[in-house]
């Protein structure tokens, strides 16, 4: 569906996508896991078209996407990570406006413009102002003002930022329902949870580099430890923590110290110090690697450094 | 086109749906029109209505007739009493009437003083008090008071200059050159010799034939006035008015509809709409349409309701109206969009806007005619799009001119308006909006 070559955008301080080859499959739902500034909003905005690479190419189906080019943008919706509506006009007069820019027949439009706003329990509130909508509401309209072309292709950015987990879980539920029926979905975010959860293929992007490429599974396995280890913080961790350091990387927390072990780890040899040193078990908590514990592996830093 | 059309639709759809909006481009220019009509409405038919506090401490007829004269002008309104301390009505004296002055519940007041006009007087002594707060009224009031007296009692610069003659000669060698020169003057001037010799008494009312002659000095300067242009016009003052404050809010309408390109931008619009099957090219094109015929709808709409208020006839001279109202449009709307285009943020294209707006309406002459103003500033006033705005409407509502007459103004503010927006698409291509 997708074919990024070797595309590079450089701004003039800050070279914001470097050499970045990605594809992306049909039907796929695929996220774009990276801190903030890592380069996401930016790939975004060259699928669209609406910035040229430097260097490389993209791809849609098998049309170039260029500044110029318009075909390419009836496969796609775009939802932006702002909140991209008029907020003194009516829901319904929102999605008029957008839907009219595709050339949309009338009734059909109309048909469309109700169909969505019931899928998302907006249509007792279709004639209302924007600005009377709460912030899950906003979010929800910016959602399906992105669908009225029913596009196959639908880019997501960062679209559940600044709302409740509720509407949160509404937006992540018409999501996969969206590509249950088959639409191709790209997704940005920085919260791993989110790309955990949502999709079935994950890129990590920092510094405008991909610094993986896989299913969770996939990404799982390029760690060489299966546990990580989170230890309480209290007086005695405190003052033996470096004792701990040559197990791994440790990481200071707000109330706990998160070690990723490193080299020949066994967790026999690391409860043998604990031990021998009278810090206790129960301050300890062993649990699976995460994509965080992936970037922070790769990178040395947290997703949401 | 199709895709233009549909971005101005939405334009305009935008713009009723903020109805603060609608007001600030509609209704706010109408009431300010109005207030502005109202303040100069009556500034063609001449000053009227100013206060000034009077005491005649004189019992001579002259000063009585001046009082009297006075009275009955439209130009002033006399104030002789104040009230006093225990509430009563008091006519004034010379001190109470300084002092009324000095507390400034009046800007002068003239004093006839008792020896005003005596029997060898060889001219009319009075005593002006004023206080200088407001030098334009000042102006006005002595201006008018001069005019008053010499036009309705002329007799007496006669009377001043046969008593000059008896002075300097003798009482009858005096009376002999006087009666010489009021022969000379009856024969070439036709008029009755005891005119000039001051027989009539000054204050009495004159035979008809002798009125018509009472102000020599209206005979020897006779200067006829014709009004060639806009004798037909019912309200001249708001004619002007309505195209000033018409052109000034046009301006402001057309630079904050041309900013909203950057709340746009913000919002992410801007973005959703270019995913969509749009160019920025037609993003600029609606832009620039939407603009001018929301500027061509508020000009004709303000020009209306100066016609409903002020009876300014608009209609028989309609269509080069429009034209000029079109080319007008255009041109604001090139500035609008050229302020955007060099613009980083919303609020810097505003502040610009409202200071280049202030200044054009100023020295355009939105507000005042330019031939008020220095002459270096008459000639930077050609350099703005108020002034050639102004030109066009007042030729075709005050001269009825035609299209050849009006070519060389339109051909102006289109040609401006081609030459602002060239510059403006080549910003936008490497600008902040897009």
């Amino acid at each position: 569906m997708i074919q990024i070559k070797g595309v590079t955008k450089k701004f003039p301080e800050v070279t914001a996508l470097d050499n970045i080859t990605l594809k992306v499959q049909e039907r796929q739902f695929f996220g774009l896991l990276g801190p903030n500034g890592a380069g996401k909003t930016t790939l975004i905005n060259l699928i669209v078209g609406y910035l040229n690479p430097d260097q490389g190419e993209i791809l849609i189906g098998s049309e170039k996407v260029t500044r110029d080019s318009l075909e390419t943008r009836k496969l796609i919706g775009l939802v932006p990570q702002s909140l991209a509506l008029y907020d003194d006009i009516s829901a319904e007069t929102n999605l008029e406006i957008f839907g009219s820019f595709f050339g949309i027949e009338k009734k059909l439009l109309r048909e469309r413009i109700d169909a969505l706003l019931n899928s998302v329990q907006l249509y007792d509130r279709r004639k209302h102002r924007v600005k009377s909508f709460s912030g899950g509401m906003k979010r929800r309209l910016n959602l399906i003002a992105s669908l009225l072309h029913d596009p196959p292709l639908l880019l997501c950015d960062e679209p559940t930022v600044g709302i409740d987990p509720q509407s949160r879980n509404a937006i992540f539920d018409y999501l996969l329902m969206l590509n249950a029926q088959g639409k191709t979905i790209v997704y940005t975010t920085h919260y791993m949870e989110e790309a955990e959860r949502l999709c079935n293929r994950i890129a990590i992007i920092d510094t405008g580099k991909i610094i993986a490429d896989g299913s969770v599974e996939e990404l799982l396995g390029e760690l060489s430890f299966e546990e990580c280890i989170s230890i309480s913080k209290n007086q005695t961790t405190t003052s033996k923590i470096d004792l701990l350091k040559k197990f791994g990387k440790v990481l200071e927390e707000q109330d706990h110290y998160e070690l990723t072990p490193a080299g020949e780890f066994r967790l026999s040899s690391f409860f043998g110090l604990l031990e021998q040193n009278g810090i206790s078990d129960k301050f300890i908590y062993i649990h699976k690697p995460s994509l965080e514990t992936l970037f922070l592996h790769k990178t040395g830093r947290r997703l949401r450094d | 086109m199709k895709q233009i059309l549909r971005l101005i639709k939405k334009d305009y759809i935008l713009f009723w749906g903020d109805k603060l909006v609608v007001s600030l481009t509609f209704i706010i220019p109408i009431i300010l029109i109005a207030i502005w009509g109202a303040i100069f409405g009556n500034i063609d038919s001449g000053v009227a209505g100013l206060y000034l506090a009077f005491v005649n401490n004189s019992s001579s007829p002259v000063t009585s007739k001046i009082e009297r004269v006075l009275d009955t002008t439209k130009a002033f309104i006399l104030i002789k009493k104040y009230t006093d301390e225990k509430g009563n009505r008091v006519l004034f004296d010379t001190n109470t009437v300084k002092d009324f002055v000095r507390k400034g519940k009046s800007s002068a007041a003239l004093v006839i003083p008792a020896d005003a006009y005596t029997d060898t007087s060889l001219g009319i002594k009075l005593r002006f008090y004023y206080d200088p707060k407001n030098g334009m009224e000042m102006q006005m009031i002595q201006g008018m008071l001069q005019r008053t007296i010499m036009s309705q009692i002329p007799g007496i610069f006669m009377q001043s200059l046969q008593r000059q003659a008896m002075r300097t000669l003798g009482v009858d060698s005096g009376k002999a050159f006087n009666s010489e020169i009021a022969l000379t003057v009856s024969k070439y001037y036709k008029i009755d010799p005891k005119l000039v010799l001051g027989s009539y008494p000054i204050d009495s009312n004159l035979p008809p034939e002798a009125e018509k002659n009472r102000n020599i000095f209206g005979n020897i300067l006779q200067l006829e006035q014709i009004q060639l242009v806009g004798a037909d016009i019912s309200n001249p003052w708001a004619t002007r008015s309505v195209g000033g404050w018409a052109i000034m809010f046009l301006m402001f309408t057309l630079t904050a509809s041309s900013s909203s390109l950057f709340e746009e931008k913000k919002s992410g619009v801007v973005l959703r709409i270019l995913v969509s099957p749009i160019s920025r090219v037609h993003i600029l094109w609606s832009k620039y349409l939407y603009n001018i015929s929301l500027g061509f709808i508020q000009l004709t709409v303000l020009f209306v309701a100066g016609s409903l208020m002020y009876r300014i006839d608009i209609f028989s001279n309609f269509v080069n109206l429009l034209l000029v109202i079109l080319a007008a449009a255009s041109a604001c709307t090139a500035f609008g969009m050229l302020l955007s285009a060099f613009s980083k943020t919303a609020a810097q294209a505003n502040g610009w806007g409202t200071f280049l707006i202030l200044a054009m309406s100023s020295i355009g002459g939105a507000w005042f005619p330019t031939s008020f103003m220095p002459g270096y500033i008459q000639t930077i006033s050609k350099f703005t799009i108020v002034y050639w705005s102004m030109d066009g409407f007042l030729q075709v509502l005050w001269r009825q001119a035609g299209i050849e007459s009006i070519l060389p103004t339109l051909g102006i503010l289109f040609g401006v308006a081609i030459v602002i927006s060239s510059i403006s698409v080549l910003q936008f291509k490497k600008g902040e909006v897009f």
